[in-house]
């Protein structure tokens, strides 16, 4: 992936790749996008951080996809194996296989970009569109204090063994053990922020004037060109796929099953 | 008459909800190029007089104010003085718009890091920030960015991310944050607080920069350090009201300034002396003992012994660091009071915590009473170890500080874990304070709060790391006694600290943590 | 300089309209999305894996999310908008800390819920809806559940405007409603957008509904009814725990705790221990 590549560049990529796979719903299509993302992820480095945490979001959903569509999908018709209520079936497994890659593609696709992306330069791009300001805010503070965070529970933990704290087995002490951790962690966060926000307030942060931006994020006219090119083709895949199931439509009152609020 | 930048004639202010007042009656001007020390002890009322100048405190939402603010020129009255703002402590009251406030008045908080936006990738960006928001243009902006970076010493780190600075260089980005837009008066609380010696020194020549250019700086602190030496004029803040002012040379040993709750500089010994003296081996009490320990000394082993000990922090997929202690021994007896030096970052904290089993060594071990302590969980060793962390926010988590010292008391006491709770208290000076929420507490009562929780438990080793950061006079006598009782009693006791003129005073050994031992002071 | 512009004007009528109008926009996008899924809820899944309503409910609900952010966030005042951040390292910290008790919970709202308790309804959506979007950067499958977590934000902003969170025994019956309505506005996503539930454990119950001949998105409606009730009663009460362990000056800095007097008055009546 090249290594100076427009946030917006890769972010367009990435949601029209998404829309595109979603709207095409073929295992095929989608196989081929989780393909493409893995060869990318690999030029770009980070494979190796990619595939695991892709694998800890996946992994569970096919086993349940296996679990749902494999055994029970009463709208299957060639039945491949049967045992009590059971039912194995080609359409299941067709139906879990479509959405287990489509899914999957899905994640491997917005992955990538956020494995990729500088989230600086991602705030600089949207502070100069015009996003309102606390958004960049909130996403890159949030990504600079989950490890202070993290840190600062090591540190309540230890400092809480030290004055005698013996975390002993069973959920009830294991719980009451995590309430004596999280007081002192939502404490000292809440009133470090009461501060930070002052400090905001000074340096001049939410004020009347338009806020520019100390880094540069170059962009050409080709990305734009991309950029548009890849957007308005996702909005014709996605547009002739719902007018392709508009007529389809049905409105069916009887098919909610009772006692189900709605 | 030189003009005069920041005039607040505070008549009072109090916090919402609370009946006490907690500055009254005083006056502060801010000339240009001056240093002025507002110095005091804890509870003395300094932290709410920088936010009140830094205008943290106006509009009423914080607290009831009465009195005012006037902003000046360094031109002097002819480029015309704006008209005093005043408030009359009620909902009404103006508010500043804190952002155009701070053109004029900077401020840097105690927690220097509580100024940084935390969306800043880089120093650089760090800076730029309060540019950003004013809508500076991005070429000036790199300029005025380079400029604050020189001014600041932060040249060579503009590329670095603000998580990985030291606490001197955090402090020094902070300062050039409240800068960067050039305002005449600048305040900083505590400065210097919690800073090595090389970190207090770049510290304080930025200060010597910025009063050069002309700017008027306002430093509140506890402590009669090098950076209040050099000041232009003093103010003693003692219970809210400025009890003493004037030079330095005229304020140095004025029972104003006595009387109040400031450090003095620690060279003159003053209060330290007596601990030494209190817990000294060749005391009769303690001679009498050791005497008749002596035949049997071999039988009784040291309450703490490192044998050979090496640790290194993992790093990366099963490997292992560069190695932070290495080939390490110390022995610590009964009533000894033993000090570790060093720089910050030279592995005194990582020492301390392989006393409890908080790190275990990757070789050598460690024997508590004589007994190994590896495969024992830290919260078993804790009955004989006190361990007492830099930040007592992280271990405090009970709703009153009664109940704070109890907890976990009546596993070890029994019925008798009152009474222990209380004396632990009373020692540590917050015996009138069973009450009060823990966090509601000024930062140096917390620090004895978490002080008694460790004393109530009698351990047979006392350690502590940097107990003396952010205490007052007052406090430092209770740290003094608690130590000095502690030996008495027999306990073993560690100190880690960063200030060698307190190890002086203090211990009966000390020892200096670098490349990984330990070396005779 | 002159001496007025130091002075921030008394907060007075500020023209809030365009905002109040995305903010509407944004629940009637996600209320129309919602009702629309309900409504053309394909009978026959197999049928073309029902894309286009998978379109709609992505679409649908992430433009209400959308709208919402963008309405809410320009009108949070600094104090509030620094505990977002704060509030979205919880949901995933806090998470962890559950994650080590070994309790079948995920308690990803606790952050939410606590911001919508200080904060008030607004703010609590405003958190949800960028807990999601945040989150989807570790784990892309969050993204789409935007609207449900901006619910959960608001319903908890609500309950605690109403004084649920007065009464200790209140503030878990509060979060079985909010879990109630927040499981069924999850539902479709779950059902449309990843075809079933992620875990063997829901997984099992999802199939055995389908086995009694119920839809999809009836089964996936009727697991969530199961688990999420259970799961936001957890959540507040830990919620009220931790907010009644806080001093009484940190909450009270908020103007929305003071204004509706969310917590129970005197000190001494703190429950829970």
């Amino acid at each position: 992936m090249p290594a100076r590549l427009n946030p917006l560049t890769a972010l367009a990529a990435a949601a029209a790749t998404a829309a595109t796979t979603t709207a095409a719903s073929s295992w095929a299509a989608s196989l081929t996008v989780i393909l493409g993302g893995v060869v990318l992820a690999v030029r770009a480095g980070v494979c190796g951080r990619l595939a695991p945490a892709a694998a800890v979001i996946l992994a569970p959903f096919w086993l349940s996809l296996l679990i749902m569509h494999g055994l029970f999908f009463p709208e299957g018709r060639t039945v491949l194996a049967e045992w009590g209520a059971a039912r194995v079936t080609t359409e299941g497994l067709g139906f879990a296989l479509d959405m287990g890659t489509r899914t999957a593609a899905y994640v491997v696709v917005f992955l990538l970009f956020s494995f990729t992306v500088r989230v600086p330069d991602l705030v600089a791009v949207m502070s100069a569109r015009r996003v309102p300001p606390q958004f960049g805010y909130v996403l890159a503070s949030t990504l600079t204090l989950a490890p202070a965070i993290s840190g600062r529970l090591a540190r309540i933990r230890q400092a809480q063994e030290s004055r005698g704290l013996v975390v002993r087995g069973g959920p009830l002490p294991r719980l009451a053990a995590a309430r004596l951790q999280m007081v002192p962690l939502v404490l000292s966060l809440i009133q470090e922020a009461g501060d930070r926000a002052q400090a905001l307030d000074s340096r001049g942060f939410n004020g009347a004037t338009a806020r520019t931006s100390y880094r540069d994020v170059p962009d050409t006219a080709a990305q734009r060109a991309f950029r548009a090119v890849a957007l308005l083709l996702a909005v014709a895949a996605v547009a002739l796929r719902i007018s392709g199931q508009w007529p389809d439509m049905q409105w069916p009152s009887s098919q909610w099953p009772g006692g189900v609020p709605g | 008459m030189r003009p005069t930048l920041l005039q607040a004639r505070i008549t009072e202010f109090s916090y919402h909800g609370e009946d006490a007042s907690v500055l009254r009656d005083l006056a502060v001007d801010a000339v240009p190029g001056t240093l002025t020390a507002v110095l005091g002890g804890s509870g003395s009322g300094k932290s709410t007089l920088g936010r009140l100048l830094a205008g943290w405190l106006s509009g009423g939402h914080s607290g009831r104010f009465r009195g005012s603010l006037q902003l000046g020129t360094a031109a002097g009255t002819a480029a015309g003085d704006s008209a005093p703002i005043v408030f009359h402590g009620g909902p009404d009251d103006p508010r500043i718009n804190p952002s155009l406030w701070s053109d004029r008045v900077g401020y840097v908080p105690q927690d220097a890091a509580a100024l940084l936006s935390t969306v800043g990738s880089t120093v650089a960006e760090e800076l730029a920030f309060g540019l950003e928001n004013r809508g500076m243009d991005r070429r000036l902006m790199h300029d005025a960015v380079m400029h604050a970076a020189e001014a600041a010493g932060l040249a060579a780190l503009l590329e670095r991310d603000p998580a990985t600075l030291s606490g001197g260089e955090l402090r020094r980005l902070a300062v050039a944050c409240a800068a960067i837009t050039r305002p005449g008066v600048l305040v900083l609380d505590e400065p210097l607080g919690s800073l090595d010696k090389a970190g207090a020194a770049s510290v304080r020549s930025l200060v010597r920069r910025l009063t050069g250019s002309g700017t008027a700086v306002i430093v509140l602190g506890q402590a009669v350090d090098e950076l209040a030496l050099e000041a232009t004029q003093w103010l003693v803040l003692d219970g809210g009201t400025v009890t003493a002012r004037g030079t330095p040379g005229e304020l140095a040993g004025s029972p104003g300034l006595l009387q109040s709750g400031v450090v003095m500089p620690a060279r003159t010994g003053g209060c330290f002396t007596a601990v030494r003296r209190a817990a000294d081996p060749h005391t009769a009490d303690h001679r009498r003992r050791t005497e008749h320990d002596h035949g049997a000394e071999t039988a009784t082993p040291p309450v703490l012994e490192l044998e050979r000990i090496a640790f290194a922090f993992p790093s990366g997929r099963r490997g292992k660091g560069p190695g932070i202690l290495a080939d390490l021994s110390l022995a610590v007896r009964a009533g000894q009071i033993v000090a570790v030096t060093g720089p910050n970052g030279a592995g005194k904290s990582t020492l301390l915590r392989h006393f409890n089993g908080l790190h275990r060594p990757d070789r050598g071990c460690v024997r508590i009473g004589g007994a190994d302590i590896a495969g024992i969980p830290t919260g078993k060793v804790a009955d004989r170890v006190g361990l007492l962390f830099q930040h007592p926010r992280d271990q405090l988590f009970e709703r009153t500080v009664l109940r704070e010292v109890l907890f976990g008391l009546d596993r070890r006491f029994g019925p008798e874990a009152a009474t222990k709770a209380l004396a632990a208290l009373a020692a540590v000076g917050l015996a009138d304070q069973l009450e009060i929420h823990p966090h509601e507490l000024p930062a140096s009562r917390q620090r004895l709060l978490a002080l008694a929780t460790v004393l109530a438990r009698e351990p047979t080793l006392l350690a502590l790391d940097e107990p003396t950061v952010g205490l007052d006079r007052h406090g430092l006598e209770r740290l003094n006694q608690a130590i000095g009782a502690a030996a008495l009693r027999g306990a073993a006791v560690v100190i880690v600290t960063h200030e060698l003129a307190y190890a002086r005073a203090t211990a009966h050994r000390i020892l200096e943590l670098r490349d990984g031992t330990l070396r005779e002071e | 300089m002159s001496q007025q512009s130091l002075i921030l004007p008394a907060p007075g009528q500020r023209a809030v309209r365009i905002r109040r109008l995305l903010e509407v926009l944004g629940a009637v996008s996600i209320a129309a999305t919602f009702i629309f899924l309900v409504l053309t809820q394909p009978a026959d899944i197999t049928n073309g894996l029902a894309s286009g309503s998978t379109l709609v409910a992505l679409g649908g609900f992430l433009l209400g999310a959308i709208l919402l952010i963008i309405g809410v966030l320009p009108t949070l005042p600094t104090s509030t908008l620094v505990l977002i951040p704060v509030a979205l390292v919880l949901n995933i910290a806090l998470g962890q800390i559950m994650g080590s008790t070994g309790l079948p919970f995920y308690f990803d709202a606790i952050g939410t819920v606590l911001i919508a308790v200080l904060a008030g309804p607004a703010a609590g959506a405003a958190t949800g809806a960028l807990s999601s979007i945040v989150w989807s950067f570790i784990n892309p499958t969050v993204l789409p559940f935007a609207a449900g977590a901006a619910l959960i934000g608001f319903l908890s902003g609500l309950a605690a405007r109403h004084g649920l969170f007065r009464r200790f025994y209140l503030a878990p019956v509060a979060g079985f409603v909010t879990g109630i309505l927040a499981g069924v506005v999850s539902a479709p996503i779950a059902a449309f957008v990843f075809g079933g539930t992620s875990g063997a454990g829901t997984g099992a119950i999802v199939g055995a509904f389908r086995a009694m001949g119920d839809t999809l998105l009836a089964a996936i409606t009727k697991q969530a009814l199961i688990s999420d009730p259970m799961d936001k009663a957890i959540v507040f009460t830990v919620v009220a725990l931790l907010v009644y362990a806080l001093p009484r000056r940190t909450t009270l800095q908020f103007a929305f705790v003071r204004r509706f007097n969310v917590l129970a008055g005197k000190k001494q009546e703190t429950p829970g221990a």
